[in-house]
């Protein structure tokens, strides 16, 4: 076990999603008949946007040996903060920097709290999610506040290429940005090696609190941006904006191949995932599937997400007749450096 | 007119809807087109109430099934709804994907606002009618028509009267439990109760404040009781939602308020009977949302084979709720809503148990 097995069960993983990606869009293909128009296809990602764009950032959490669970109280804060703020008649760009900084602050907040203070950080993340959403009550109320200026509502909702919107195009960029840090750059480097083994990364001189500081701001940050673009996209602001998201973000980052033990996953392991679960989505809608129904069968891959690597690994453990190791192998830091 | 109708349908079958409509317009062009849709033809329905697992939406696709059995429509009628939690996302999602899905038809108990307006707008253009019901958009963009349960402006009338005959001809303190902030419907009703409370008729009535319970059953318990710790001399909690009252009547009921404090509402009487005998709920108001299913269903197929165009003065037969006609709606004026109102409240007290 060790490093090849850690990279070959990544590969085995993210083969086995293109499989299911590649059923899941044979069905949509034969039996929805718009699935293919340009249009259905701007749609299918605009509709879970902002998720997919958390998703992004919350591999790296992940990766690092962290949750994030304040994610969507984070979207819901700062699209509160934009909302009232604009009530308010300020400038909507400033509001916009205002919100952002919100983010990012207390993105930072949480990094240090699990970096210095050392407390775990489904507890301090946990925190923020009731304590973040509980700002957002305070801004919002019982109201539904909306009243955007028309440039912003316009870049949430129409097209900029064609039925291509303002959030699609950031997606992609910022997917391909992480993808060259978390694979190609020391700092993603770092990443995986305070994931595999923090005591290790401190002993080999990687700055452990300083990545992590960073890892849980830029979480703020991108939340911040997913909220605003949620708002823009939905036109008005309520204090359950975003409820519950976090799941369906951890979700997909978890189908994604990310091991929730830290160390392992790929950026490619969590756009497979992100396309496999809005095309399932899309299908699904299309086909007159109600939403609990949805919940139900994203649940039950994330059930399989966290079970199949499990029973594999111990039964890969019984037949070689070694101990069970406590999950799926993280690399250890020098096996990761030297795969950069 | 509606006899010649019949008889050119019947003769053409599948063709019907161009020819309808083309008959129609050419011998009534003054008032739009009127008379009954030609059964049989396929039109591929979508019923989105505002979330699933609510009984009187349950009810509507009772009747929207009636309907759809009733006209012989080959094609699907499909019951289906976000998760409470998910309501105003997953709306928009049902029917920004309403098109790719084949639908003709979208009908659509608005739970998103305006919000809604940007999918409505681009489903309309893709070819799929969005009709509303129960609650419409607002701004009524992208919606073709709007099915009203009841004439919107008398509803403030009929909770006020209401109140007012729980409360006593001197009057007294109430509060208004209602669903979500963005439900069209229960802000209409709310603004059109406070224009009655500004009458001098209703002039001994105040309203204290305007609380949320989301049409979820444990949050309106909840705010029930705030309201009842906040508000010590309130004597009624008026809930125009049937999840509302119910939860607002069970709070009083588990806390022993009944005899100080009653609720009222709009309330359904197979969930309001046990309130009704106990005193907690002595009168409250409805109509059959399986009508409103009915007459939904009906105005849509109407709607999507051309046998109306979906213009005001437009008139079409309902099976057996009879005659409608498509009207201007008042009660949302400079925005072009056309409406069709089902008709009348049905109220609920000892002498009406409705069960």
């Amino acid at each position: 076990m060790g490093r090849i097995d850690a990279r070959r069960y990544l590969r085995r993983w993210e083969s086995l999603l293109v499989l299911f990606l590649l059923v899941v869009l044979a069905y949509n293909i034969t039996q929805v008949s718009n699935f293919l128009t340009a249009q259905n296809q701007a749609n299918l990602f605009q509709l879970s946007i902002e998720k997919a764009i958390v998703a992004l950032i919350m591999t790296f959490v992940i990766i690092s040996g962290e949750i994030d669970l304040s994610v969507a109280s984070m979207m819901a804060l700062s699209a509160a903060v934009v909302a009232r703020l604009n009530e308010s008649r300020m400038e909507h760009v400033l509001a916009i920097v205002v919100a952002l900084a919100v983010g990012l602050g207390l993105g930072a907040l949480n990094g240090f709290f699990v970096a210095n203070v050392g407390i775990n950080s489904l507890a301090v993340t946990l925190a923020g999610y009731i304590g973040y959403r509980g700002l957002a009550q305070v801004f919002i109320e019982d109201n539904s506040v909306g009243g955007f200026p028309g440039w912003f509502t316009r870049l949430g909702q129409k097209g900029i290429i064609g039925p291509i919107t303002f959030s699609i195009i950031l997606f992609f960029i910022m997917a391909a940005v992480a993808g060259v840090i978390l694979h190609y750059s020391g700092f993603g480097r770092r990443v995986y090696t305070v994931g595999s083994n923090a005591r290790v990364a401190i002993f080999s001189g990687v700055p452990v609190a300083r990545t992590r500081i960073i890892i849980f701001a830029t979480s703020g940050l991108v939340s911040a941006i997913a909220g605003i673009l949620y708002a823009a996209r939905l036109g008005a602001v309520r204090s359950s904006t975003a409820q519950g998201f976090e799941l369906d973000i951890i979700t997909i980052v978890l189908l994604g191949g990310v091991s929730i033990f830290g160390g392992v996953g790929s950026m490619v392991g969590v756009l497979l995932s992100i396309f496999l679960v809005l095309n399932l989505r899309n299908g699904m809608t299309i086909a007159g599937i109600t939403g609990n129904t949805q919940t139900g069968v994203i649940g039950l891959l994330l059930i399989l997400s966290v079970l199949i690597p499990n029973l594999v690994s111990r039964a890969q453990g019984r037949f070689r007749r070694t101990p069970v190791e406590p999950q799926f192998q993280a690399p250890r830091p020098e096996t990761v450096q030297s795969a950069g | 007119m509606k006899r010649r109708t019949f008889i050119l349908s019947a003769a053409v079958g599948p063709f019907a809807p161009a020819i309808l409509a083309s008959v129609a317009t050419a011998q009534s062009p003054e008032a739009g087109s009127g008379g009954a849709a030609a059964p049989g033809q396929e039109v591929n329905m979508m019923l989105l109430p505002k979330f699933l697992g609510i009984a009187v939406f349950d009810q509507a696709n009772q009747g929207a099934q009636e309907a759809h059995a009733e006209l012989e429509n080959p094609g699907k009628l499909d019951f289906v709804g976000p998760t409470a939690e998910n309501s105003v996302a997953g709306q928009i999602e049902f029917v920004t994907n309403a098109p790719a899905g084949g639908y003709n038809v979208v009908m659509l108990s608005n739970n998103s606002g305006d919000q809604i307006a940007p999918a409505a707008i681009a489903a309309d253009e893709a070819g799929t009618k969005v009709v509303t019901w129960d609650s419409p958009i607002p701004g009524a963009e992208g919606e073709s028509l709007f099915v009203a349960q009841v004439d919107f402006d008398e509803t403030g009338t009929v909770m006020a009267e209401m109140a007012r005959s729980i409360l006593g001809e001197d009057g007294g303190k109430f509060a208004i439990l209602s669903a979500t902030p963005d439900a069209a419907n229960q802000n209409a009703w709310i603004a059109s109760m406070e224009e009655a409370l500004a009458t001098d008729e209703y002039a001994n009535l105040e309203l204290l404040e305007v609380v949320y319970g989301d049409d979820q059953s444990e949050k309106s318990y909840e705010q029930a009781l705030a309201l009842v710790d906040k508000h010590p001399d309130m004597e009624l909690i008026m809930a125009p939602t049937t999840v509302g009252i119910v939860a607002a009547a069970k709070a009083l009921q588990d806390e022993g308020l009944c005899d100080s404090i009653k609720v009222s509402g709009l309330g359904l009487p197979d969930e309001m009977s046990s309130y009704l005998e106990n005193g907690c709920s002595p009168e409250f108001a409805l109509w059959s949302f399986v009508d409103l299913g009915y007459l939904t269903y009906h105005a849509s197929y109407a709607l999507a084979t051309g046998a109306i165009e979906g213009v005001e003065g437009d008139t079409f037969e309902a099976g057996r709720l009879g005659t409608y006609t498509i009207e201007a709606d008042p009660t949302r004026p400079d925005t072009g809503a056309l409406r069709i109102v089902m008709g009348p409240f049905s109220v609920y007290n000892a002498d009406n148990p409705g069960v």
